[in-house]
């Protein structure tokens, strides 16, 4: 590659949203992270130097961090799953629909994150519109109290929530794949898993552990969702969340925020490690 | 017969991209239906067409103010990011592809980091360390956070395709960095930028909980809806709902048509 001459250097266009990032977000990080370590007398937050926060963190709430980790989980693969399988068949399997279905699924990308979740606590509820459905179809005889109010609503709302994201990265990857490269697999007598294997997972794998990484972890911090449709399913963002709107123990609520993200971000990295060595051939 | 299985298996894999299709654009669709249906109860069946939740919508005190904050932060965001952005973009595009691709995944990590997290650092860090009082302006610098490596992805793609040679002549016959880059380059990559501002400005349409932690009094839409999913179930949420799957996915359709997207 040639080097640009001189003149062209143009570093300073970094530096707003550098100024902003560093601002904005990594210097509020980094002073959220010093409070974990403050303590709280009487209401108000001292400086202090102390683990206290991060012991009660592991004593009271071990619980929720581990419901919290299984919902993600369970969030994270179905998301991803449900992407790698939309993107392959709008990908190979529907011809010229490829592009309306990419758009329909972009298109929710950001359409209300409150709105959608608004919408599944009424779609779930047990007037609601699922149920009338299964009534009708003759498919139950009572209508279900377990959709809403519970685990199965949170996995429901998230995924649907998170579906459209993880589309993006993994649908991205996938174009990179040509048909032929699919059918002269075939052709050889690849079969279906040899195909799904050794040639669409391992070429969408950025695109993979972005997507499962993303659904992972914010699912792992969501508060809004479990307090709107997931009745008694006690997730650690709505604790989280509760220091600062009730308890006014930010220390605590901070201390709380990175171990949900630190415990989160090494299971996403040992899953990472396992994806790889499970690829090798 | 292995032709037969052949088709299923085809038909199958249709089933599958159409089933998600309409679980994805289904309960939207539900919400904007129930707004203009008379029965109060969100449930099948409908009951006839009525914009009296509309009208209860636009008569309610929090409304209009609430809009007007959502307008000028959104419009605000959009404009800004996408300066900020585009610059950092055209700097990155000329970098070596390793060293672009490091700084990009560095500025992406707000996308990655639930809201909640950034709303309560943001709004400890404002409030206690640096003093700066909560409002419009704090909001806007949250959204910014988190819509700058969105606009930064999706100029810095566009430019991998760029033939930067035409900027070079530009530049060879005397024209100013800024010369070149307004009427050469800036008039190629346009659309991309109007994409950009369209995403950026849903971003912070749609942004709920970074609004609620940095917002201190007001409200924007989603904080209005908020409330009102929290005191009551009635429609008047639906229409408010509307509104807002109107101006966010309104404008990403938009993004999607100008920067004709294509994966």
């Amino acid at each position: 590659m040639l080097r640009r001459p001189a003149w062209d250097r143009q570093d300073w266009l970094l530096l707003p949203a550098a100024l902003i990032f560093v601002g904005a977000f990594v210097a509020p990080l980094l002073y959220f992270l010093v409070i974990s370590f403050w303590s709280v007398r009487a209401r108000i937050m001292r400086p202090d130097l102390t683990l206290k926060n991060y012991i009660a963190t592991w004593s009271d709430y071990y619980d929720a961090m581990a419901s919290t980790l299984l919902i993600a989980l369970a969030i994270g693969a179905l998301t991803t799953i449900l992407a790698l399988g939309f993107s392959y068949a709008i990908r190979f399997k529907c011809g010229r629909l490829e592009m309306p279905l990419l758009f329909l699924a972009l298109v929710t990308l950001f359409g209300g994150y409150l709105v959608k979740i608004y919408a599944w606590k009424s779609i779930l509820g047990r007037e609601g519109i699922l149920n009338k459905f299964l009534l009708w179809t003759g498919i139950i005889d009572e209508p279900l109290d377990a959709l809403l109010y519970s685990v199965n609503g949170v996995v429901i709302t998230l995924t649907y929530f998170l579906l459209p994201f993880a589309i993006l990265p993994i649908y991205g990857t996938m174009r990179a794949i040509r048909p032929a490269t699919i059918e002269s697999a075939r052709d050889l007598g690849a079969g279906r898993w040899a195909v799904l294997r050794d040639i669409v997972i391992p070429q969408c794998e950025k695109g993979i552990v972005i997507a499962f990484t993303f659904a992972f972890l914010i699912a792992a911090g969501d508060y809004v969702t479990p307090r709107f449709v997931g009745g008694g399913a006690a997730m650690m963002g709505h604790f989280i969340e509760l220091q600062f709107s009730l308890g006014f123990n930010w220390p605590m609520g901070s201390a709380m925020a990175f171990t949900v993200m630190g415990v989160s971000l090494t299971l996403v990295l040992i899953l990472r490690r396992l994806l790889r060595w499970s690829l090798q051939p | 017969m292995n032709r037969a299985l052949g088709l299923v298996e085809e038909l199958g894999w249709r089933a599958v991209a159409l089933l998600l299709a309409a679980f994805m654009g289904v309960p939207l669709i539900l919400v904007v239906l129930f707004s203009f249906n008379q029965s109060a109860l969100t449930s099948l069946p409908l009951t006839g067409f009525t914009l009296d939740w509309y009208r209860k919508l636009f008569s309610l005190g929090a409304f209009w103010p609430a809009l007007w904050n959502s307008l000028i932060v959104a419009s605000l965001v959009a404009i800004l990011s996408v300066v900020i952005g585009t610059m950092a973009a055209l700097l990155l595009a000329r970098m070596a592809p390793r060293r672009a691709e490091a700084l990009i995944a560095i500025v992406s990590v707000p996308m990655m980091l639930p809201a909640l997290i950034i709303g309560v650092a943001m709004m400890s860090y404002f409030v206690r360390l640096i003093d700066l009082p909560l409002g419009l302006p704090t909001v806007i610098l949250g959204h910014l956070v988190i819509a700058q490596p969105f606009v930064i992805l999706i100029v810095f793609s566009r430019l991998a395709t760029f033939d930067w040679a035409i900027v070079d002549s530009a530049r060879d016959l005397g024209a100013s960095p800024l010369r070149a880059f307004l009427t050469v380059t800036l008039p190629i990559i346009s659309p991309t930028i109007i994409g950009a501002a369209l995403i950026a400005l849903s971003i912070s349409l749609d942004d709920f909980v970074i609004t609620f932690f940095t917002i201190g009094a007001g409200n924007t839409l989603p904080t209005l809806v908020w409330g009102m999913v929290r005191t009551s179930l009635d429609p008047t949420i639906n229409a408010i709902a509307t509104l807002l799957i109107l101006l966010s996915v309104g404008s990403t359709f938009l993004a999607l048509r100008v920067s004709r997207y294509r994966g």
